[in-house]
Parts: C-alpha cells; structure tokens; sequence
C-alpha cells in the first residue's frame, strides 16, 4: 500500500494534490512564523536601536550642556565687548585721561549708596575724581587706599551735581534720591522745560568736565506754590548693572 | 586664638554681605550678618574678647560703606551693650527668645542711630524705611539660626570642647533660672 502511495506521489514528478495539500497546510505556518520571526527581529533591532538612542541622548544631552555653555560665554563675552567698546568709546571721544577700574564690593547699608573700585592713590585716582561709564556720570571719589577706593554714587542723597539742560541751556543742581532717579532743583518755573530733556553736566567749578551725559527729564510737577519746578531725572547710567567704570584723573579736584 | 579666627569670620561675613549678597548698589534684601556676629559676642563671649572683635569689624564695614565714620561702631557697640545687659538682666535664657530680641535690638539701634544721624547732618541719608527695615530683620532672624549654630562649632572647636563627651548636667523643666 505504502509503495502504492509513494508511486501516486513521486511516480509522475508533479506537484500533485498531496503536494498542494501539505503546500497549502505548511504555508500558513510557515508565514506565521515568518511573521513571527520577522516581529522578534525587528523588537531586536528597534530594543537594540533604543540602547543606541540611550547613548546617543546621553551624548547630546552632554553635547547640548556644552553648547549652552558655550552660548553663555559667547553672550557674556558679546555683553562684556559691548561694554568695554562703550569705554573706550567714551575714551576716545572725550580725549580725558582715564583710569579703568572695576566695581568689587557695594555699600551694605541702606542708608547710602556707594561702592568699592579695584583702583586707589597708586593707580593716580585721588579724592574727587569724576566716575562715569560710556553712558556717562556715575559718581565721584569720596575715599582713597594705595589700591581701593570709594565712589560715592551720584544718586546718592549726599551727593549734587552742577548740571544743565542740554537744549535750553539753564543751569540746576542734580541731586540723588537714593533710588534710580535724581531730583533737579533750583529751576525756575519760568522755563520751558518737557519731558526728554537731556541734562549734561555744567562743568562749573572744574570738577566735572562740561556735556557729560547725566540723564534725561522723566517728570516735571508746576505747583502753585514756590518759585521752582519739581522735576524728576532718569539716570543717564544703569545702577543697577555697574561694572566696568572709568575714573577721570583732573588735574586739580576740589572737592571737600 | 578664638579672637582672630572671629576676626577672620567676621571679615568673611562683611565681604560676603557686600559681594554676594548685593546684587546691586541698590539692593535691599542683603542679611545683615556683622549683627548677628554683634548679637552672639553678647550673648557668648566675654566682653573684653567682644569689643576686641568688634572694634576692627566695625572700622572695617565704615571703610566699606557710606560716608559717616563712626556710624557702623555705633550700631555695633550700643547693639553690643544693649544685648549684652539684655542677656544678662532678662531671665529667659533659651536661644529660641534670644533670636527674635537680636532682630528687635536690631531695628532699636538702626532707628536710634538713624535719627541721631538725621539730627546732626541732615540730607544725607536716605529716607528710613519701615517695610525695608523689617525686611532686614527678618533676613537676621532667618539667617540666625544657622550662623549661631556655625559660631557655636567655631568656638566649641576652638576651646577643645568638640570631641570631649561630657555628661550633659539633665535640664529641670525651669526656664527661667
């Protein structure tokens, strides 16, 4: 029987119905598994693409830290240019003999506003010497050590500064408030004065030299009583981001 | 020994009060840490090592700020004596109390200082301020814990006493002895 069944199946060599039966049987099997096999080697290469993506993360994130400490630096640098161009600008411009110097401590009261500058008697800077910054006046020097001295801020309530407006050419004392704003007295309400104004440091006396930017008009009060405005100036200079100033060395300060 | 190592302690307190802790000229928020040195060289020391202390630190935080010399030793030596009778006439003795009275010492001194200022050179000060003022003294209150703690170590450690285990005597439950 069994010769009899192997002569039905081989003896013509064509793919007969057994053969297509079992075809037919196997085939799905063997495309399960394939999909089967297909499904684990692709969760393979996708678990073992996953490992590589961990690295790589891992890699960028280090990267992407370096990049933003790059930036930063990069920032800070673009920053620190602007500002020692803005110096050297001022520099140039002003023809002055100037002695760079950098802010290292700030008054720890709140009763006074100043700070302490890397730069003392050895470097030339002597009690009252102008402060400015290529923005323009930031103070004068109140104090002096062979290597530090002091700078009272001109927004400081002891300090006064001879000013005058720019465009109608009338002549105020500057005064500090303590916060980031001067009151400028001694202006008659008889003037025209607006808000925008620049005010400029007068130059009387010798201890400031005269057009130095001080800041510009924020608010002018006309009250009925008295014989002067009440006007509020914006600094010229950013307190709240000193640096980098420059002491102008005067031949002769004279401040007491 | 325990007298410079507080001197150094003291200046590295002034340098970081006027470095880190100013952002900006104007910045209000900075702790005043000499004070909680002055309040705890009340409360601790002996007043000879106190005032030898002091007397440098005070100088050296006039050098560093404003112009009136000899305000900074003012507030430094009247906070000194005030606490230092305090500490000794008050009988509550637990530092829990004693914290709040360096703050409220604190803002006694200031203002008795202030106005004397004011009185004698008026115009040059800035306009007293209660909401800054109370700022300063919580920022003291806030930062006393820690510093008392950390001078306590300095001058445990620099008496010996840090690694000696002595029986602690147990407390009675009376506060005020």
């Amino acid at each position: 029987m069994g010769l009899i069944f192997l002569v039905f199946v081989f003896g013509n060599q064509e793919v007969g119905p057994v053969h297509k039966l079992l075809f037919e049987t196997a085939g799905p099997v063997q495309k399960a598994m394939s999909r089967a096999t297909g499904s684990i080697q692709s969760l393979k290469k996708e678990y073992l693409g996953l490992l590589s993506v961990r690295e790589d993360k891992d890699h960028l994130w280090q990267e992407l830290q370096e990049c933003r400490a790059a930036a930063y630096k990069s920032r800070e640098a673009v920053a620190t240019n602007a500002r020692l161009r803005k110096l050297l600008d001022f520099k140039e411009s002003s023809g002055l003999p100037t002695v760079a110097a950098q802010v290292i401590g700030k008054d720890p009261s709140l009763w006074f506003r100043s700070v302490i500058i890397d730069r003392g008697s050895s470097d030339g800077v002597v009690k009252g010497m102008p402060v400015v910054t290529g923005d323009g006046i930031v103070g004068q020097i109140y104090s002096t050590s062979p290597n530090y001295a002091k700078v009272l801020l001109s927004i400081a309530p002891s300090s006064a500064l001879d000013v005058l407006l720019q465009g109608s050419r009338v002549r105020g004392i500057l005064k500090g408030t303590g916060e980031n704003t001067y009151r400028l007295e001694y202006i008659l309400k008889t003037v025209e004065i607006s808000e925008g104004d620049h005010v400029v440091t007068a130059g009387y006396g010798g201890l400031f030299p005269t057009g130095l930017p001080v800041g510009v008009v924020s608010r002018v009060i006309k009250k009925r009583r008295g014989m002067f405005l009440e006007i509020e100036v914006t600094p010229a200079v950013d307190f709240e981001t000193l640096e980098g100033l420059l002491v102008i060395e005067q031949e002769r300060p004279s401040v007491e | 020994m325990l007298i410079f190592v507080f001197l150094i302690t003291g200046l590295l307190l002034i340098v970081l009060q006027t470095t880190v802790f100013m952002f900006t000229p104007t910045w209000a928020a900075a702790p005043d840490f000499y004070y909680i040195l002055v309040a705890y060289l009340a409360y601790r020391l002996d007043l000879l090592r106190g005032l030898v202390i002091l007397l440098p630190l005070s100088c050296i935080l006039d050098v560093f700020s404003g112009t009136i010399l000899g305000m900074y030793p003012a507030i430094c030596f009247i906070g000194y004596f005030l606490l230092k009778v305090i500490s000794i006439k008050l009988p509550v003795r637990e530092s829990l109390y004693q914290v709040p009275l360096v703050a409220v010492s604190y803002l006694f001194v200031c203002w008795l200082v202030y106005w004397s200022l004011d009185l004698m050179q008026p115009d040059i000060l800035i306009p007293w301020s209660w909401p800054v003022m109370l700022l300063r003294a919580a920022l003291i209150v806030l930062f006393s814990f820690p510093l008392f703690r950390f001078f306590e170590f300095l001058s445990r450690f620099l008496r010996g006493k840090f690694f000696s285990f002595k029986v602690r005597r147990p407390r009675s439950g009376n506060m005020f002895r």
